[in-house]
């Protein structure tokens, strides 16, 4: 078999990529910006499969071999591949990261080491293939691109832009970290007619017809021409098989062998498993089909192994995975690999060994902070397991939906506990019976199914009340009172936490009587005890309940409207949600952030805010609630496009929770937008239910913020329950007084408004001039008509955005960092001159250079220059 | 992508038309594409006071930021669709 050279160079790295030079200089470029800044950049290379991203990179890589290190990660296509697996790619063996990760070392950690590494010096580290990374991977390339800038190194990420539905995960990473400076995509597309016709032209092959049938694309066109037929293949397929035709026989079956222990063979597998054909290796890689190196024998693209895969027969497909599975499960060196071993059972349909290894593998995954492959892993173990006991299913269909629960994977990890309640009702075990009931109901509630969510909470406590108590009941006490706090039924879920606590000290339960005091606290709003709670927590490094708490304070400290306070939590949790993984929390944090902007009139942020988590396609509702009512109000205050379908979508999920603290806010807002647009006579239905459910939980600033746009719509009622301070002042006409105590609050909109309320032609004049700087264009227009219709002359027409001091509205805090940052200080050095955490001032740098539109502190110091931002000595 | 009006108010004859405002057009065009915000183009009144400009943007949020960092003064912002007269003819 004689292969013709010439077809299979066509992409060889030492011949020039067609088509490819602006690319390759962009991350020439890149990589120079790097090197003299010694500030790194993460770059996300994007384009369908087979369009040739491995092959730029690796060109790119080459070049660069002498001059910088070079570090490659590839991820795995597997369904469930192996957490951490890309990163064990580029450990050194025996070396400190690579016994990090196998210690099952958490994402952070990883993260960590990673950046300790790259600053020692100039790196080029490719991460390839990401769509197809495991979730604690994905966790390191987002806590990476967010130190980006700390670190001397090119990151090189590339991706499959066309497999990225919308709830892909790399989705979610890739949209929080595009408002980083430091990150910039590259998308590659596929050659153009002019460029086939150049690759077709030596082969004598239509160029027209080529182009058609392979879009362009760079992977589909070589196989063409590498397989030589006179007709075009109709597929990418067709033309992968018609080149493997062209081998021997023994090749032939040396690349089937390849093709099932996808990704990589490593070559004592294939001699195990492809027995003597291993000796037609040379003559694969000769051909282009195959590459070999020191990590194994892989396919030149993913591609020719699916459809090399595709074609082998199933019996002998079946009959490799068996081999394969027997000889990884007792491999020459090291330890075996679990993901590995459950994928290759499972496609040989061997069931003893899939429940062997599955389950394993996935109580590896989880523990890494991979928590989807563990949840898929489960849900393998699962499809073998007819003849597992009602325990044993029970106990993998628990497991399973925790790790959902972890995911957001809300209709699946139900669906495994209502499984798993019957395994234990059958099995007569009461107490895992409550326990299923309890999970449950903590699983029913973050979808806002609260009615379903109540009942099985209360079986739950029905079924261990008829036991001698123990600490499930401290929890079903606990979670049932935590239920009717969501629900700001504060004297159940006092009662509840208080029984919850009493039975957990009688049982010296240490942790049950932290969470039932946390939620007693919290209900009371005792920020003194939860405060220490917290600081417990931390020092007992419990991370999950320093995200719980630091939720918990932001949280009350937003609706109270205790901005400064506020602000402490939310940038303390957030950084701490976001370096533990903790992501639930992290949103609600995000979203209680947006609205803290919102109230005070920073309305550009806190539409940067919201947009971050509903860019998110969690089904977990508050946070997507919170966040629309943010976005609509910004839309609304503007008098900007797009605000009903916001404030609809917040409705339709927060009316069926019945819950106050999900209703109100939706409520107050389609108040206001309707005032803002004229239309007082909806405003009566908009907030009646609401109102009233309100002043039957006493919530003093929901009582107060509804009343009062009723107030404004002309309904005049008497409230008799408390409003909150600023919002009684407003209700009894005290309008001065309510502007100053809302200006105390640092909430100038509403400070504004209240002054709106009043008669005094002076009032409305600052009421205007307030609104008109916040950019409150409806609002400003009422009180001008007003003004107006008593009489007044030459009202100001409004700011305009060239006169504004700060038209990048920048945060004070931030203007103080950018006057330092202009000073050439580094971030340690502000952060020791502001009382700021490090970290903090990161962030802080961050937004500046976002909000600036610039990618370099050289730039942000040319902009400080030109706005005259200068630093006050103090 | 939702298409846009947005009204400008200019206290000054718009700079933005005449001999040599091609730079400044280009560098608009390459700030907007931080956030994927394309202006299509604008009518401009006589006096060149008022502009009405045509955009297609992810988000009105995207049309303020582009429009900050442009230094362009925004008036009202109105989300549009296209209604073509002899479509039916």
């Amino acid at each position: 078999m004689i292969v013709p050279t010439a077809m299979t160079t066509t992409f060889d790295r030492s011949t020039d990529l067609l088509e490819r030079s602006h690319h390759l200089a962009a991350l020439r470029q890149s990589l120079a910006a790097v090197r003299s800044t010694s500030r790194g950049r993460l770059l996300l290379v994007g384009g369908e499969a087979g369009v040739g991203k491995t092959a730029l990179i690796r060109q790119f890589c080459d070049e660069q071999r002498r001059s910088v290190r070079i570090l490659w990660g590839a991820c795995d296509a597997l369904f469930t591949p192996a957490p951490l697996g890309p990163l064990l790619d580029i450990a050194e063996p025996g070396g400190e990261l690579e016994a990090l990760v196998e210690s099952g070392a958490k994402p952070h950690e990883v993260a960590a080491m990673l950046v300790r590494e790259l600053r020692t010096r100039p790196t080029v580290f490719v991460l390839e293939d990401v769509h197809w990374a495991d979730e604690a991977t994905l966790d390191v390339l987002r806590l990476l691109g967010r130190r980006a800038e700390t670190v001397p190194a090119l990151i090189v990420a590339s991706y499959r832009d066309d497999e990225l539905d919308r709830a892909h995960p790399l989705r979610i990473v890739i949209g929080e970290l595009a408002a980083n400076a430091a990150i910039g995509r590259l998308k590659i597309a596929p050659l153009s007619p002019v460029g086939v016709a150049a690759l077709a032209e030596p082969h004598g092959i239509d160029a027209d017809d080529l182009f058609r049938k392979t879009a362009g694309n760079p992977f589909f066109v070589t196989e063409v021409l590498a397989a030589g037929e006179a007709e075009i293949p109709p597929t990418v397929q067709d033309a992968v098989l018609a080149r493997a035709a062209r081998l021997t026989r023994a090749a032939r079956s040396l690349l089937e062998a390849v093709a099932v222990v996808s990704p990589k063979g490593e070559v004592w597998l294939l001699e195990t498993i492809a027995a003597d054909a291993i000796e037609r290796l040379d003559e694969c890689v000769g051909s282009g089909v195959l590459i070999a190196d020191a990590e194994g024998v892989r396919f030149r693209h993913e591609l020719a192994r699916l459809a090399v895969e595709g074609s082998v027969a199933l019996n002998r497909r079946v009959a490799l995975h068996r081999k394969a599975l027997a000889a990884l499960a007792d491999p020459p060196t090291g330890e075996p690999d679990l993901a590995r071993l459950a994928h290759h059972a499972e496609a040989a349909g061997d069931t003893d060994a899939v429940l062997r290894f599955a389950p394993a593998a996935a109580a590896r995954a989880a523990s890494l902070g991979a928590h989807r492959e563990s949840a898929a892993q489960y849900a393998r173990a699962l499809r073998f397991g007819d003849r597992l006991s009602a325990a044993e299913r029970a106990n993998l269909l628990e497991r399973r939906s925790r790790e959902c629960y972890l995911t957001d994977q809300y209709d699946d990890g139900i669906a495994a506990l209502e499984q798993a309640l019957e395994c234990r009702r059958a099995l007569g075990d009461r107490v895992g019976e409550a326990e299923a009931h309890r999970r449950l109901s903590e699983f029913l509630w973050c979808p806002g199914r609260t009615a379903e969510a109540e009942r099985a909470a209360r079986d739950a406590v029905t079924l261990l009340e008829r036991l001698p108590p123990g600490r499930e009941l401290v929890r079903a006490y606990h979670n049932l009172g935590r239920l009717c706090g969501a629900a700001a039924r504060s004297e159940e879920a006092i009662a509840w936490g208080g029984r919850a606590l009493e039975l957990a000290e009688q049982l010296e339960d240490a942790e049950g009587a932290a969470h039932a005091l946390t939620l007693v606290s919290s209900v009371q709003g005792d920020y003194e005890q939860l405060e220490q709670i917290l600081e417990r927590a931390r020092r007992g490094g419990l991370a999950e309940q320093v995200g719980h708490i630091s939720t918990l304070l932001a949280a009350a400290a937003v609706e109270s409207r205790r901005h400064p306070r506020a602000s402490r939590y939310l940038e303390a949790g957030i950084v701490h949600c976001s370096e533990q993984g903790l992501e639930l929390f992290r949103l609600y944090l995000h979203a209680h952030r947006a609205r803290s902007e919102l109230d005070q009139g920073r309305w550009s942020d806190a539409a940067d805010s919201a947009a971050s988590v509903l860019r998110v396609p969690r089904t977990s509702t508050t946070p997507r609630i919170l966040s629309l009512v943010v976005l609509a109000l910004v839309r609304a205050r503007r008098g900007d496009p797009q605000v009903w379908p916001l404030l609809d979508e917040a409705w339709k999920l927060a009316e069926p929770t019945g819950e106050l603290p999900r209703l109100a806010p939706v409520a107050a807002a389609r108040a206001e937008a309707a005032w803002l647009e004229g239309r007082h006579g909806t405003i009566a239905d908009a907030t009646g239910a609401t109102l009233d459910l309100a002043l039957r939980r006493s919530a003093s600033w929901r009582i107060g913020e509804l009343a009062c746009w009723r107030r404004r719509a002309g309904i005049r009622e008497e409230i008799a329950a408390g409003a909150a301070e600023p919002y009684a002042r407003q209700l009894a006409g005290e309008w001065a007084r309510a502007a100053e105590e809302w200006s105390g609050l640092g909430c100038p909109y509403e400070a504004a408004l209240a002054l709106a309320d009043s008669e005094d032609d002076d009032a409305l004049r600052r009421a205007l001039r307030e609104l008109q700087r916040l950019g409150a264009a409806p609002a400003a227009a009422l009180v001008a008509r007003r003004l107006r219709q008593r009489g007044a002359r030459g009202l100001p027409r409004g700011p305009r955005p060239a006169t504004r001091k700060n038209p990048a509205n920048l945060t004070a805090r931030e203007l103080e960092v950018l006057a330092l940052i202009a000073r050439g200080l580094r971030n340690a050095e502000i952060a020791e001159r502001l009382f700021l955490a490090e970290k903090t001032v990161d962030h802080h740098v961050s937004a500046i250079l976002r909000k600036l539109g610039v990618r370099t502190r050289g730039q942000a110091s040319i902009e400080a220059a030109r706005l005259g931002v200068v630093a006050q000595d103090r | 992508m939702p298409r846009y009006i947005v009204e400008r108010t200019f206290p000054k004859r718009a700079r933005l038309i005449g001999a040599g405002a091609a730079d400044t057009h280009l560098a608009i065009v390459d700030r907007n594409a931080d956030e994927s915000v394309t202006w299509i183009h604008s009518y401009v009144s006589d006096d060149r006071k008022k502009t009405f400009c045509v955009y297609d943007a992810p988000s009105p949020e995207a049309i303020r930021k582009t429009a900050a960092r442009n230094e362009l003064p925004v008036d009202r912002i109105t989300q549009v669709r296209l209604l073509d007269p002899y479509f039916y003819t």
